[in-house]
């Protein structure tokens, strides 16, 4: 079977931009190709995570996106799940190279969120959750991740103070990080006199609105060899989908999120404490602690402490770094772009184009990106530059 | 497979589960096989995979187990806003998310709750779905 890498990557300005969708993608490809031939002779087929047709009124993402990389009379088309539309796009990619249909395929990801402001976004975030029963009862994404914080902080020994430090974390992180859309450092008090959104979440708690394109060419390593290129082998992918509403799941334990990372890491012949980095989906600051120890890195119940050193972790933590490029947090979450951003961090990090956030030594990462509520889907991908075992 | 007769008088398609919820009635699935309880009802149980799901009338009470205060809503619930919305773990079993009746500050884990419903207000009708306008809207109200 051919061996699937990621062989370039590109991204655009993450955050508020005045650049509609299709152009914001054109700058991410422009980046991922500044050193390949043109796309037409080398992309066979294109896969696009987009959330929602309400920010610009425009389906059809894989037709529109093909033919503005100049690519006509490809397979093309638009991959929904909302968050984690981003990493099903990647996964379909490593699919396609994986079984031999194609020896070069484009993921990318977009979403044009501030066209629609503030109350529009919240609207069309909505959507993802149960119709009948959730949205009918006024449901919020912050609102749904604060009932899994609500509990989360009644089951374990975590506090409010242990979230803020996680997106303190975060944004130190994103202060190293020159494409964060919050390239600053913060400090607790920040977050813990933020104004609430839903308690126990308050604003600096949240990921926040945004544009962002981000675009990753999967080839062959045969290929990407051809083209010399850095590459970074994709080792193993894994899907779950949960049910759609947080209230018929165990809300502390994501199960979902834990079967696509253990099936990531045995496609990949590792386990969790082989993964020297994670970017995992914090679109909350609780999503990290949750992810923590549904990844296999933390205890049950000590996910929180992912804003500590290792040393200072609970026994049976690994030492895994959380999200160096800042996480969605402070990174940056442009829906349907976002599970490419962390593959975008990872080959940097992976091949020594992390600049001054580097992970030192780092050879193998997982990615964690969900969408709807925690684990309504989850997309876990091993990427690894480790000799295959 | 035996669903082909499904229609909207069912309970396990949602015009039949509300029909009952507009009586005051609340129907879940529950497994023949695993015993899972599924609210909505629906054809098959997530738990196995199994589609012998009887439909029963369920107990109203329950507790809450986790809540939260929605103080950024979606555009039609903004004259709402700050509202109380919580997971509620029902007496015989299952768990539904809904609004409750009390200001976040006089509810807490574990408060007992009684599922009641109303009929959608106008500006419920208003942001409802053609075949959703007449579905009666549930509400927790402190016990
Ligand atoms: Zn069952």
């Amino acid at each position: 079977m051919p061996k699937p890498v990621i062989a370039s990557v590109g991204a655009s300005a993450l955050g508020r931009t005045d650049l509609p969708g299709r152009d914001l993608f054109s700058v991410a490809l422009a980046e991922a190709f500044d050193e390949l031939p043109d796309p037409a002779d080398l992309v066979e087929a294109v896969y696009v995570g987009n959330q929602s047709e309400s920010y610009e009124h425009q389906i059809m993402y894989g037709t529109l996106l093909a033919e503005w990389a100049g690519l006509r009379h490809v397979p093309a088309e638009r991959v929904e799940g909302c968050a984690a539309a981003g990493a099903l796009a990647l996964r379909h990619a490593v699919k396609d190279v994986r079984n031999g249909e194609h020896e070069a395929v484009l993921a990318c990801g977009v979403e044009k969120m501030t066209a629609a402001g503030t109350s529009g976004a919240t609207d069309a975030l909505s959507a993802a959750f149960d119709r009948a029963i959730e949205q009918r009862s006024g449901i919020t994404a912050p609102s749904q991740y604060a009932l899994l914080a609500k509990r989360y902080l009644h089951e374990t020994n975590a506090t409010e103070h242990d979230l803020a430090e996680i997106a303190v974390k975060n944004h130190a992180n994103a202060a190293r990080n020159p494409r964060a859309q919050f390239p600053k450092e913060i400090d607790v008090a920040t977050v813990l006199e933020s104004d609430p959104i839903a308690p126990p979440l308050k604003l600096y708690d949240c990921a926040p609105v945004g544009d962002g394109a981000a675009a990753i060419l999967v080839t062959t390593a045969e290929l990407a060899d051809d083209l010399d290129r850095p590459q970074v082998r994709v080792a193993g992918s894994g899907a779950s989908a949960n049910n759609i509403a947080v209230a018929e799941r165990d809300m502390t334990d994501i199960a979902g999120a834990r079967i696509a990372a253990e099936t990531a890491y045995e496609e990949a012949g590792i386990d969790a404490t082989d993964v020297d980095f994670a970017e995992v989906h914090d679109a909350f600051t609780v999503c990290e602690a949750l992810l923590a120890e549904a990844a296999g890195f933390a205890p049950a119940g000590t996910g929180y402490q992912s804003y500590q050193s290792p040393a200072e972790r609970a026994d049976g933590w690994t030492d895994v770094q959380l999200s160096p490029s800042g996480g969605l947090k402070a990174r940056g979450h442009p829906i349907g772009a976002t599970g490419l951003l962390q593959a975008l961090e990872a080959y940097e990090q992976l091949t020594g184009a992390a600049g001054d956030r580097a992970v030192e030594g780092a050879e193998t990462a997982l990615l964690l990106n969900e969408g709807g509520v925690a684990d309504a889907v989850t997309v876990g991908h091993v990427l690894t530059t480790a000799e295959a075992p | 497979m035996t669903d082909g007769d499904l229609d909207a008088a069912d309970p396990r398609t949602l015009p039949g589960f509300f029909d009952a919820l507009a009586d005051g009635e609340l129907l879940g699935g529950v497994c023949a096989d695993c015993g899972q309880v599924l609210l909505p009802p629906r054809p098959a149980c997530y738990g196995c995979g199994s589609r012998a799901v009887d439909v029963e009338p369920r107990s109203r009470e329950g507790q809450v187990f986790s809540y939260t205060e929605v103080h950024t809503p979606p555009p039609a619930f903004e004259a709402d806003a700050p509202y109380t919305v919580a997971v509620v773990e029902l007496a015989d079993g299952g768990r539904l998310l809904g609004r409750v009746a009390a200001d976040y500050a006089d509810v807490a884990i574990g408060a007992s709750v009684e599922l009641t419903v109303h009929e959608p207000t106008a500006a419920e009708r208003e942001v409802a779905l053609d075949y959703e306008t007449d579905w009666p809207v549930h509400i927790f109200e402190p016990r």
